[in-house]
């Protein structure tokens, strides 16, 4: 079972161009989709969710076509959008089961193991009878996966599931996704780079609209290795090195700044040499170091 | 400052939303329509439409639709922020609670009063379009539409806009303002509902918060000159109601300001109860494999899938605080109030089930009526609420993600509404059980509950649901949709009145069902049946176009809806839609070809224009000699299983002109609607003389035939005229089916459905303006009281000898005038034959039911005359007052034939006809009454009131005035009758049950007389029946309170005694009056002449009554009262003229009350009263003598004591 996107793009009506000629080859497994925000992430989710028309291209997943096929892609499908509310009044148990109707659980017995399975497997089992309108950030987030999870789907997409969750909410979700089979296409979009580098297999990136970065999140870092400098500066030095310097990302560490630039030999400068990870990366990514961009800026210089 | 900035950005950002140009154009274009209606109306002869008082009314409509877009701008601007998520960002500003909720206050109420401003406006254009005629406008006068948008509009607005804001802000919520506008609406049909059921119509006034009913109540006592000048003023009980309204206003948003918090929005915190939130986590717990479970699809699945979202719907609605909680205590009220529902001028009725059914339910079409127009728009309420749950919670991409059809969504609420309204039913039939039981009755009749609530009421709710659904499915803008759905209803309720009839354009109409004990329902059921059938047809078709349209995904275009419409437009969708479009075809056709083909469809216009027709055609035949109808004799027979009905008659005719006839004009049933020949089933045919004729006019739609007779009728001799008459039901029209024959309960007159002779006055149009329009001369409403040519007319025509033989099933009672001579049955059925031995009016019905027979008898005391039988034709459970009547009867015949002589005929016979109102109506020797009379239980205790008793004494008098005294049929005619029959009642009353029960009957008789026009003619020209029937007695009686009851008695019988015979020239007004004015003592004169040949008013006030004990141990009783007289003209112009006469005055202690005359003037003064015992009430013209048609009693009030 494989996703495949081939040339998906939409244009809103207010002329923002959210996917520009998208394609992607999704395998089984947990695939990160990163990218900064308004990025067209979500707008990609959507579609791939059944709730939004792509103006061209085409998806499939195995034989479905998810953008034409809608009522036989929701039957294998599970969506944990990026921000959801819930009934307040009713409680956890209650419109799990209701959601598990909906899903197509017909048989009685076999909807109320699932159920319980999935509130147990979620952590909401003690709390099952309490109405959402009670629950705190991350346990509603857990409700949502365990709507998600329901049915066993294909398709799973999973929309910034750990924005705004507590570290210790995080990692309990993380090891929710990562314990889902992998039989299905699991779709997480976040911008949390640690999201994708401690569960994904298969990654991409996106910005404007585009895929920059189609890869495994090893061999992007390996792609890296030897090409990123790291220097600690005082922060008003930064407006003058990043003048001379191809500076990826400052960060700020013990009120001094830490610079990442990329080159491929030593910069000298008082910058040592660093192990690369996942974050550079995706700077590199986005300031065309790495991936689409850099190939067609070296295209557009030679051409 | 900071609340300028919060006003100023609030109705900025409200005031670029498309909504609000929505708001403006809708108010706009509502305002010019009704106001076109108005000039519509105008052109009939209505007020003016520009008048005070229509303008009012016309904001006052626009004011109800109004509050509905003033939920969505006070909940937006009250409730935005919690809902958008705003609030932290707001709430932790510097901004003060007052700076906020009053900015945001300030905003909506000016926002508001701008959209009101679109009613003046819309009004205005409509006057001045071009094309509006001159006459239906009086003089522009801007302070008309200034004061009614500040009276009315602003001060409506104040109130509203404050309560919205309120519960939206304290709810944070807005859609609870749309409740609270449910509310306001609730409270003005309670303030309605108060008024008319306690007769406290000022309380109502001042209650109601959106002038809905007080308007209403206010131009009903006008005169039309006060319609066409007076201003709506900020004055009296208006004035009380501003300031009430305001004050709570007031209350309700310092509360607001008092409870609101710039805090989070809690949800689950109340009463105390907290839920602890946070989960106690089992890190490490074992890893928890997921069972796999293979979903299905197959239609268990969408069953199940519908089910679930329908219980989940149900659950929301019923547990919210708009659900079962409001709705319960509303069945329950009504089942607590039953009592003052089943009632009927103070007397209670037997709470048989069929009454309370017609209590419990409303059509949707016709004017709405408390409280039931509430279910509509609850029905909008919740139907927004279920279409748009998913989203107003958030979790609708999860939901629109799952593998549910959109059909499912759909029905699935539509269920889940459905199962509140099957509640709903079911509060209200325990409400009728509950109502029942509390009056002692325990006959309920289940089955009926079932088949009229669950049956006809809630498929009537379901199908309008149904509509509330689609169009918040199509509309897709939450307020919006609100909007357009109430349009809707309003449109459903009001479409007869926008010019649209035709049943099969208003959707969800049907002609309406009816339920009587006798009746049960008729031939109502089958045309219900096929109107729904079609209109459930068209439901199904918007339930396809709103699952089509139903809004899934986060695409919201348009284009993009219809493209998936398109995609989701399956083969079985196809195959729905097709099926629902055969069935309206189908159906439609169907009832198309009954209203249309077999009967004529035609609107009121059209209808009005046919009598016109009739008349311009043969008008010209009007005077010309005709003989004189003398005898009639029928054989009929029904036939109830097919209800049809063959009638074969023999009509004798005698020339008693001077010259010779050579034509006969015969008014046959028409084929076309007029005015009376409505029914185009009944088909005259086989008309023959006993001499040679030729027809030489036919014209059948008219129904006008002209006969030439081969040898001309010369004076003195006698025709027969053949005829065959037979109604056979074609199908249904508009207005249902033709009841005259049913399975029980057959009812049909000789004036419907025989012909008469000669051209028909009581087919031409009435009203004055109609016949302008129409190009017809002016006419009085009736001949003039001056016209000697109409002294020879006898009201109801001449008597006739009439004899028939009734044919009916064999399980019936057929009724008809007469003795019955014989009754036989032959085969199957069954005949009754009867023959009148005196001569009866030529108005008659002919009835058919399952009746039973109560049968008594009076002998004359004086042995004068032969013995009389008393017939009781009755449904068999309508037994409670048989020998009440009885008693009535033989008291009436009593009373009559000692005072006047005997009684003409040897029977009487009282016949409960199978309608469901009142309706009690005399003809010689007959008593027709409704089923609510039948079900009249006047206790028997001392306080007890025993209307039957009177009305059927009442009934009987017919047979002395009206019979023997036979008026001329000239204004004031009904003075002779029915004025003296209910004099006459009144005396039997008083003779037989004493003077209490007289007092009893005379209160009975003023609430039922209140508050209209006083532009009237005087008395002794009056032509309608509230004259007739209530002012007249009133006069009567309170002459004879001045001139003595034995003065009054010797009068009538002088004047029965001068015209008993019944012969030309009869009796008018004058000659009642004429006798009234020898018996009455100079010094009443001019009170006589008050009372009977001007419209004079008289109002007194008592302004204190204050008490102290003398030296002698007597009272001295001090009265400060106010007088004043006033002479008002038929156009309304009032004349004060001077009062100087002997007004009763009235001092109440233990025992006999000190009454007393009193001369009193005009204006203020002071009366002195000397009382032997301690007063406790007092009051000038207590008994209401002269001013018996006060709305206000401020006559009388309790004394107060000096020390």
């Amino acid at each position: 079972m494989e996703l495949c996107l081939r040339d998906v793009s939409k244009t809103y009506a207010n002329g923002v161009r959210a996917l520009d000629s998208v394609s992607l080859t999704i395998p089984a497994g947990m695939y990160g989709l990163l990218g900064p925000n308004g990025a067209g992430k979500s707008t990609l989710m959507r579609i791939l969710a059944t709730l939004q028309e792509a103006d061209s291209g085409s998806a499939t997943l195995g034989e479905l076509d998810v953008l034409h096929q809608k009522v036989e892609v929701r039957k294998t499908l599970g969506y944990l959008p990026q921000e959801f509310g819930v009934y307040p009044k009713v409680n956890a148990e209650q419109l799990l089961e209701h959601f598990a109707v909906l899903k197509g659980m017909a048989e009685r017995r076999a909807r109320k193991g699932v159920v319980e399975a999935l509130l147990r497997k979620t952590n909401l089992w003690e709390v099952r009878n309490q109405k959402l309108g009670g629950y705190s950030g991350g346990m509603r987030q857990r409700f949502g996966v365990a709507v998600a999870l329901l049915g066993d789907p294909k398709l799973l997409i999973v929309d910034e599931p750990t924005a705004g969750l507590d570290p210790a909410e995080r990692v309990r979700f993380l090891n929710l996704l990562s314990e889902l089979g992998e039989s299905s296409v699991v779709l997480l979009s976040t911008h949390i780079i640690e999201d994708v580098s401690e569960l994904c297999t298969r990654m991409a990136i996106i910005d404007g609209g585009q895929i920059l970065l189609e890869t495994e999140p090893e061999r992007a870092v390996d792609e890296l290795r030897g090409r990123i400098w790291r220097r600690v500066i005082g922060r008003e030095a930064l407006a003058a090195l990043a003048r001379e310097h191809a500076v990826i990302s400052t960060k700020l560490l013990a009120g001094r700044t830490v610079v990442h630039v990329h080159s491929h030999v030593s910069p000298g400068d008082g910058f040592e040499p660093t192990e690369p990870d996942l974050e550079d990366a995706y700077f590199c990514t986005l300031a065309g170091h790495l991936g689409r961009r850099r190939e067609r800026q070296a295209s557009g210089a030679t051409p | 400052m900071k609340l300028w900035e919060v006003f100023r950005f609030e109705l900025a950002y409200q005031a670029r939303s498309v909504r609000t140009g929505l708001y403006f154009a809708v108010l706009f274009l509502v305002a010019y329509l009704l106001t076109r209606n108005s000039i519509a109306d105008s052109r009939n002869g209505g007020t003016l439409a520009n008048s005070p008082s229509v303008i009012a009314l016309a904001t006052v409509i626009c004011n109800v639709l109004w509050l509905l877009m003033a939920s969505a701008v006070a909940g937006e601007a009250a409730a935005r922020d919690a809902q958008t998520r705003m609030h932290p960002l707001l709430y932790t500003t510097p901004i003060g609670k007052a700076a906020y909720l009053g900015g945001r206050f300030l905003a909506a109420l000016a926002l508001n009063a701008l959209i009101l401003l679109m009613a003046p406006a819309g009004m205005l254009l409509a006057v001045l379009a071009p094309r509006v005629e001159p006459e239906v406008l009086g003089p522009f006068r801007p302070t008309a539409y200034v004061s009614a948008y500040m009276v009315i509009a602003l001060s409506t607005a104040c109130a509203a806009t404050a309560i919205q804001f309120s519960l939206a802000a304290l709810s944070r919520r807005s859609v609870t303002s749309y409740l609270g506008g449910v509310l306001l609406c609730l409270l003005s049909f309670a303030a309605g509902a108060v008024a008319n059921l306690l007769h406290l119509s000022t309380l109502g006034k001042l209650l109601d918060p959106i002038h809905l009913f007080s308007n209403g109540l206010v131009a009903r006592g006008w005169t039309p000159i006060e319609k066409d000048t007076r201003l709506i003023a900020l004055e009296g009980p208006v004035l009380a109601n501003a300031l009430l309204w305001v004050g709570i206003a007031t209350g309700v948003l310092v509360f607001t300001h008092r409870r609101f918090r710039f805090a989070h929005p809690s949800v689950e915190r109340r009463r105390g109860v907290r839920h602890d939130a946070v989960a106690t986590v089992s890190v490490g717990a074992a890893p928890v494999s997921l069972p796999r479970v293979q979903p299905t699809f197959g239609l268990m699945t969408r069953v199940l899938q519908t089910l679930g979202i329908a219980w989940t719907s149900f659950r929301a609605i019923a547990k919210s605080s708009a659900g079962l909680v409001l709705l319960a205590p509303i069945a329950l009220l009504v089942g607590l109030l039953m009592p003052e529902f089943m009632n009927l001028g103070g007397v209670r009725l037997i709470p048989r089930t069929a009454q309370v059914v017609d209590l419990l339910t409303a059509p949707l079409a016709g004017s709405p009526q408390f409280p039931w127009a509430l279910i509509p728009l609850l029905i909008i309420y919740y139907a927004g609420e279920l279409v748009w749950r998913e989203r107003d919670a958030g979790l609708n991409e999860i939901a629109d993600a799952t593998p549910a059809p959109e059909w499912v969504f759909f029905l699935g609420k539509f269920l889940g509404l459905s199962f509140v309204l099957v509640v709903w039913m079911a509060l209200l039939a325990m409400a009728g059980v509950l109502g029942q039981m509390r009056m002692g009755y325990f006959g309920f009749e289940l089955g009926l509950y079932l088949r009229t609530l669950f049956g006809l009421q809630l498929i009537e709710y379901l199908l309008f649901a149904l509509l509330v659904f689609a169009v918040h499915a199509v509309v897709n803008q939450k307020q919006v949709g609100y909007l357009v759905a109430v349009l809707a209803y309003g449109f459903i309720a009001f479409a007869p009145r926008l010019g649209i009839e035709h049943r099969l354009l208003i959707y969800a109409s049907d002609p309406g069902w009816t339920y009587t004990d006798i009746r049960g329902f008729g031939a109502s059921l089958g045309p219900w049946v096929w109107f729904k059938l079609y209109w459930a047809a068209w439901a199904l078709l918007l339930a396809v176009a709103a699952t089509l349209l139903w809004a899934r995904g986060t695409e919201r275009s348009a284009p993009a809806r219809l493209r998936s419409a398109r995609a989701r437009f399956t083969r079985p969708a196809a195959a729905v839609a097709a099926t629902a479009v055969t069935l309206i075809v189908s159906a439609g056709g169907f009832i198309f070809y009954n209203t249309n083909v077999l009967h004529a469809y035609v609107t009121d216009a059209e209808r009005m224009s046919h009598s016109a027709e009739y008349e311009t055609r043969y008008k010209r035949y009007s005077g010309i000699p005709q003989p004189r109808l003398t005898a009639t004799t029928l054989r009929v027979e029904i036939y109830p299983d097919r209800r049809a009905a063959e009638v074969h008659g023999v009509y004798r005719l005698v020339n008693d002109s001077a010259v010779a006839i050579e034509s006969i004009h015969l008014a046959t049933s028409a084929q076309v609607d007029t005015k009376l020949a409505k029914s185009a089933q009944v088909d005259t045919k086989a008309i023959s003389f006993d001499r040679g004729s030729a027809r030489v006019l036919d014209d059948e739609e008219l129904g006008y035939r002209i006969y030439h007779l081969e040898q001309p009728l010369r004076p003195g001799e006698t025709l027969q005229l053949t005829f065959d008459v037979s109604f056979e039901p074609h199908g249904f029209g508009n207005d249902g089916a033709d009841a005259s024959v049913v399975a029980s309960g057959t009812y049909f007159t000789n004036v419907n459905w025989l012909p008469a002779i000669g051209y028909q006055r009581n087919r031409e149009l009435n009203d004055p303006a109609v016949r302008r329009r129409y190009g017809l001369a002016a006419r009085p409403y009736v001949p003039s009281l001056d016209d000697a040519q109409a002294r020879r007319i006898r009201v109801g025509g001449d008597p006739i000898d009439f004899e028939a033989i009734v044919g009916t099933s064999v399980d019936q009672i057929a009724v008809a005038p007469g003795v019955l001579r014989r009754t036989w049955t032959e085969g199957e059925r069954r005949y009754f034959h009867y023959v009148t031995e005196v001569p009866v009016n030529n108005q008659y019905g002919v009835f058919s039911a399952g009746y039973a027979l109560h049968e008594a008898q009076w002998q004359p005391s004086t042995g004068s005359g032969p013995a009389v039988a008393i017939q009781i034709f009755h449904d068999p459970r309508h037994a409670v007052s048989l020998t009440r009547m009885v008693r009535a009867v033989r008291a009436s015949l009593s009373y009559h034939t000692e005072r006047f002589g005997p009684y003409p005929h040897n029977y009487i016979k009282l016949i409960e006809n199978p309608t469901r109102g009142v309706g009690v109506h005399t003809e010689a020797a007959t008593v027709e009454y409704g089923e609510r009379f039948s079900l009249m239980n006047p206790g028997d205790g001392p306080q007890d009131q025993d209307p039957v008793f009177a009305v059927v004494a009442h009934g009987v008098a017919r047979g002395w005035w009206g019979m023997q005294v036979a008026p001329a049929a000239v204004e004031g005619s009904g003075l002779l009758d029915r004025t003296l029959e209910t004099y006459s009642a009144m005396r039997v009353v008083e003779e037989t049950l004493g003077p209490e029960q007289l007092e009893r009957y005379l209160h009975f008789m003023r609430v039922e007389g209140e508050a209209r026009s006083r532009a009237v003619p005087p008395l002794l020209r009056a032509t309608n029946s509230f004259a007739f029937s209530r002012r007249g007695p009133f006069a009567l009686y309170a002459l004879r309170e001045y001139i003595g009851k034995e003065q009054v008695d010797d009068a009538l019988q002088r004047l029965f005694e001068k015209y008993r015979s019944g012969t030309p020239p009869l009796p008018t007004s004058r000659e009642l009056y004429r006798e009234l004015q020898a018996v009455t003592p100079d010094e009443f004169r001019s009170l006589l002449h008050d009372l009977f040949e001007v419209n004079a008013y008289w109002e007194f006030e008592l302004e204190q009554a204050t008490a102290e004990q003398t030296a002698a141990g007597l009272w001295q009783v001090t009265l400060d009262v106010r007088a004043r007289k006033v002479v008002v003209d038929e156009s309304g112009v009032e004349t004060e003229a001077p009062l100087d006469a002997w007004i009763e005055v009235g001092v109440f202690h233990e025992g006999e009350p000190y009454l007393q005359k009193h001369r009193i003037r005009s204006g203020k003064q002071t009366i002195v009263v000397t009382a032997p015992q301690k007063p406790t009430r007092a009051g000038i013209d207590p008994r209401h003598l002269l001013s018996a048609l006060r709305e206000v009693d401020g006559n009388s009030k309790a004394v107060r004591i000096k020390e």
